[in-house]
């Protein structure tokens, strides 16, 4: 990464009449390893690097991007994001929120730095998952692994003064699994994330959580049965949890989606302006609050600043169950006359940055996990998930537990097989009585964006327990 | 361009050089151009110039890969690359990159689409018309993209030559009420022919079509699919058509080569034709793309091939190379023999799904799914459009549904959309007989 060449870009663009213009360069050193089985597919390992231009002006917004590092290069892309900015001939002209400038660097440690592990050793970190998977007693004919190793170096200058430079290393993991028994199937997956070095191989702890599932999945087809579709108590693992908050929260509080700039793509939200849902509006029981924080360390969405620059801390968006505060950043900002709380993502240099979560979780609550179960007559511990999916305004979703249980008197009975709940938001945060203490994450890759942009994110929470939801 | 060719075959001569026992290199140019847009204004324009030469090689049946992005790394980068390839683990079922030496049509790609003057205009075109067939207070959004690609490749085991690559999408979405929108596409190889009105037409009419929708009712339906949803269906089917697919078991077709999947008015083709947003003249591994009937009146002929997997299955490269596994390009569905209004005529209660999205499966090898149909959803009786209805949930088996499809039309469209009708397709109206429909309690 050539910073001069960043520093001459922004030059370039200052010397046009621009109301605002930000230079963003990023250089990516990344390993892709695929395992099909224990057998290495392929291993690709390449640096992506370059740096785009995002310009204001006439209320206008232009934006051009290259991975040719020249001075040359610069000059043409400020050209062409100036260009674009002024032919957007828009009616109400946009602004960004006001920011003060920022000039830090930021690195996240790593224990066991990335650069020290040899090849082979990565790839037979996770050969050897699969051969414990091979070995574990259950039929497995496949297993799928896709690893992502990146190196991340940004360097962020704009014309209101910021300078911000940043290393990030990444690891990213998803595995697919196929179990095969009685002549039927069952597929599961687990996406493992971590900020920082090889030492995330010793939090994950993948070959126990994936013999794990691999025996889930079994009992699936040889001891699970179907519940009889009902109303009933359903205790959330905090899996489970996680991706509600995330779908159901997270998304709809994001405040591009409720002012339409992504009306055509993710959608829009069941929160907008003179609807029937905005900030203070009640949409869960008193149990819930969600908290979307990108500065808890070593997550897989850990960033100190976001992509705007912006300084970034926990973003509380329902409260006790009310409608709290969206995910803003600066064009959202000012739009809805707030402040940016620093929520702005990109995935690469050629991609603009938008609105984004980082780790979206629920807060704990009082109980303990056993607590939760021991007071339901009967329902359904769903601990994971499978299929899931939510409407593009955020309200009707629907979850399929993977590893789930039967409740009955306050004891877990037989495993349930694919037990399901299709239902709206707010029946479904009303629905929640208690919470427990114990907040887990669990990695995962949101999705969002023209072209698409899946960035690095927690989902997480403790268990929770909702009262007398249709469970099918 | 032949100097970038010559930069390319370089690439391939020193990884050999080195040790590699086969190399295929591929240089692309890209321009991509990208106009977003929501509430009827531009949001932002993009452009994303890209340089890039990837390098995939083999030694002793261990395959590695990376990308150059500029030529004075070519020596270091590719002598690292051999030295990973060395280090890695051995594939067995690495057949081989495709051998020969091939001559390649010319292709279609239009120059205009390199860089375009006014791309703001295509897009006013389109929200001016959703305006004229929804009113003025329609409320648009989407995008306008265009590509433009020079393709150098040249492989150690024969093949060589070069490509352009050109398409232009428009997508629109608007709405005429706050949960009332319709969706609309066009999507091509070219400019000529290109009419982002009728894209903006089609969102419009949907849109208006749409308004005031009423809860939907759980149920057993037959389905009228648009082009644009069932170019869903489509890029799923492709998706599950990769051999890859098949061998890590996220396909319905694990064991149904020769099998009927679905009824003999279904024939299924992979086309990366000239008219596509697909286009191209060679696959990944330089071998000439080609029609490939993958579902033939019902029976499943073949999966999508590259070299390597082609020997697991011991068949021929369908010319569907990506860098590591097969991909469909663009899936054809061949026309029926009704009207798209013969098709609403033969439907006596049923329902009408414009576009879908949120796409996820329990599991791929049976085929459990579900899919959340948005933008216009219309109760059909007595083959009429009647109500507009929302918040109901496609959830079902895609086996199921390939073998209920009752009914196809003589028209297509060429659609894309981001997300979920990816690959691009060739996609009539669909009639698909009992599709479970559920809703939020």
């Amino acid at each position: 990464m050539d910073e001069d060449i960043v520093d001459y870009a922004l030059e370039c663009a200052q010397s046009k009449k621009v109301d605002y213009a930000e230079v963003r360069a990023n250089s990516q050193a990344q390993d892709r390893i695929i395992l099909r089985n224990e057998i290495l597919e392929a291993f690709v390992s390449a640096v992506d690097s370059g740096f785009c231009v995002r310009i204001m002006a006439d209320g206008g917004i232009g934006f051009a991007s290259t991975n040719s590092w020249s001075k040359e290069e610069a000059r043409k892309i400020v050209d062409l994001a100036f260009k674009y900015a002024k032919a957007a001939k828009r009616k109400d002209k946009l602004v960004f929120a006001k920011e003060k400038a920022i000039k830090t660097k930021w690195a996240v440690e790593q224990k066991k730095k990335i650069e020290n592990v040899a090849p082979e050793e990565k790839i037979s970190a996770f050969a050897d998952v699969n051969k414990a998977l091979a070995s574990c007693g259950v039929k497995v004919p496949s297993v799928m692994s896709q690893v992502f190793v990146d190196l991340i170096t940004k360097y962020f200058v704009n014309s209101e003064g910021s300078r911000i430079s940043s290393f990030v290393p990444k690891i990213g993991a998803f595995l697919y699994v196929t179990v095969a028994e009685r002549g039927k199937t069952e597929q599961g997956y687990e996406q493992f994330g971590y900020s920082g070095g090889w030492e995330a191989l010793d939090h994950w702890k993948i070959q126990e959580k994936m013999v794990h599932d691999a025996t889930v999945l079994r009992d699936v087809i040889t001891k699970a049965k179907s519940v009889k579709p009902g109303e009933m108590d359903l205790v959330c693992g905090s899996e489970v949890t996680g991706i509600a908050a995330h779908e159901s929260c997270g998304h709809p509080m994001e405040a591009d989606r409720i002012l339409g700039r992504e009306m055509s793509q993710a959608g829009r939200s069941f929160i907008y302006k003179g609807g029937e849902y905005w900030i203070g509006t009640r949409i869960g029981s008193d149990a819930v609050t969600v908290v979307d924080d990108p500065t808890i360390e070593h997550s897989y969405g850990y960033y100190p600043y976001d992509d705007e620059g912006v300084k970034a801390g926990p973003r509380f968006l329902y409260k006790k169950g009310l409608i709290n505060e969206f995910l803003q950043n600066r064009e959202s900002a000012a739009k809805l006359g707030t402040k940016s709380n620093g929520s702005s993502r990109s995935v690469n240099y050629d991609r603009e940055a938008i609105v984004r979560m980082a780790n979206t979780f629920v807060a704990a609550g009082e109980f303990t996990e056993e607590e939760l179960i021991e007071d339901v007559k009967q329902g359904v511990f769903m601990k994971s998930f499978t299929e899931w999916n939510i409407d593009d305004k955020r309200f009707n979703q629907r979850y399929v537990g993977k590893e789930a249980y039967l409740i009955k008197d306050g004891e877990l009975l037989h495993p349930v097989a694919r037990p399901v709940i299709e239902t709206t938001t707010l029946k479904f945060w009303s629905a929640v009585d208690a919470v427990s203490k114990k907040v887990e994450f669990d990695a995962a890759t949101c999705g969002k964006g023209d072209p698409s942009q899946g960035v690095p994110v927690y989902t997480g929470g403790p268990c929770m327990r909702l009262r007398r939801v249709f469970v099918k | 361009m032949s100097d970038i060719l010559g930069k390319t075959e370089d690439v391939v001569m020193r990884a050999k050089k080195l040790g590699a026992d086969e190399v295929i290199a591929k240089t692309t140019f890209g321009k991509y151009r990208q106009v977003r847009f929501s509430n009827n204004q531009v949001d932002i324009t993009v452009a994303w110039d890209d340089y890039v030469t990837d390098v995939a090689l083999a030694w002793k049946k261990r395959v590695v890969a990376t990308q150059i992005h500029d030529f004075r790394d070519v020596d270091a980068t590719v002598k690292g690359l051999v030295a990973l390839a060395k280090v890695s683990g051995e594939n067995p079922m690495f057949g081989g990159f495709a051998e020969g030496s091939f001559r390649y049509p010319r292709s279609q790609a239009d120059r205009k689409l390199e860089s375009l003057e006014s791309p703001t205009e295509l897009v006013f075109e389109a929200i001016g018309a959703a305006e004229k067939e929804a009113g003025s207070e329609v409320d648009s959004g989407g995008i306008l993209f265009t590509k433009f690609e020079d393709v150098y490749l040249v492989s150690s085991e024969g093949p060589s030559g070069t490509d352009c690559r050109s398409a232009v999408e428009l997508s629109i979405r608007a709405f005429s009420e706050r949960e009332a929108s319709g969706h609309g596409v066009e999507c091509g190889s070219t400019l000529k022919d290109f009419e982002p009105s009728r894209a903006g037409r089609k969102a419009g009419e949907i849109a208006r079509l749409a308004k005031n929708p009423k809860v939907g009712d759980e149920g057993v339906y037959d389905v009228i699919f648009d082009p644009l949803i069932f170019g869903s269906v489509l890029g799923v089917c492709g998706g599950m058509a990769s051999a890859f697919n098949v061998m890590v078991q996220l396909s319905v077709f694990v064991d149904k080569l020769g099998k009927r999947v679905s009824p003999e008015i279904v024939t299924l083709t992979d086309n990366p034709a000239a008219y596509s947003m697909s286009q191209r003249v060679f696959d990944d591994e330089g071998v000439p793309t080609k029609a490939n009937v993958f579902i033939d009146h019902g029976v499943l002929k073949t999966y999508l091939h590259n070299a390597s997997t082609a020997k697991v299955f011991k068949t021929e490269t369908t010319g569907n190379a990506g860098l590591v596994a097969p991909n469909p390009w663009n899936v054809e569905m061949s026309p029926g023999t009704v009207s798209k209004d013969e098709l609403f005529r033969g439907v006596n209660r049923g329902l009408y799904l414009t576009n879908t999205w949120y796409t996820r499966f329990q599991n791929y090898v049976r085929g459990d799914f579900s899919t959340i149909p948005r933008d216009g959803i219309f109760l059909i009786e007595h083959g009429e459009v009647k109500k507009s209805l929302k918040d109901l949930r496609i959830s079902d088996n895609v086996l199921s549904m390939l073998g209920n499809i009752a009914g196809v039309s003589k028209e297509r469209q060429h659609v894309h959309w981001w997300g979920e009708a990816d690959p691009p397709s060739l996609s009539p109206y669909v009639l698909i007989k009992d599709v479970h429909m559920t809703k939020s309690r």
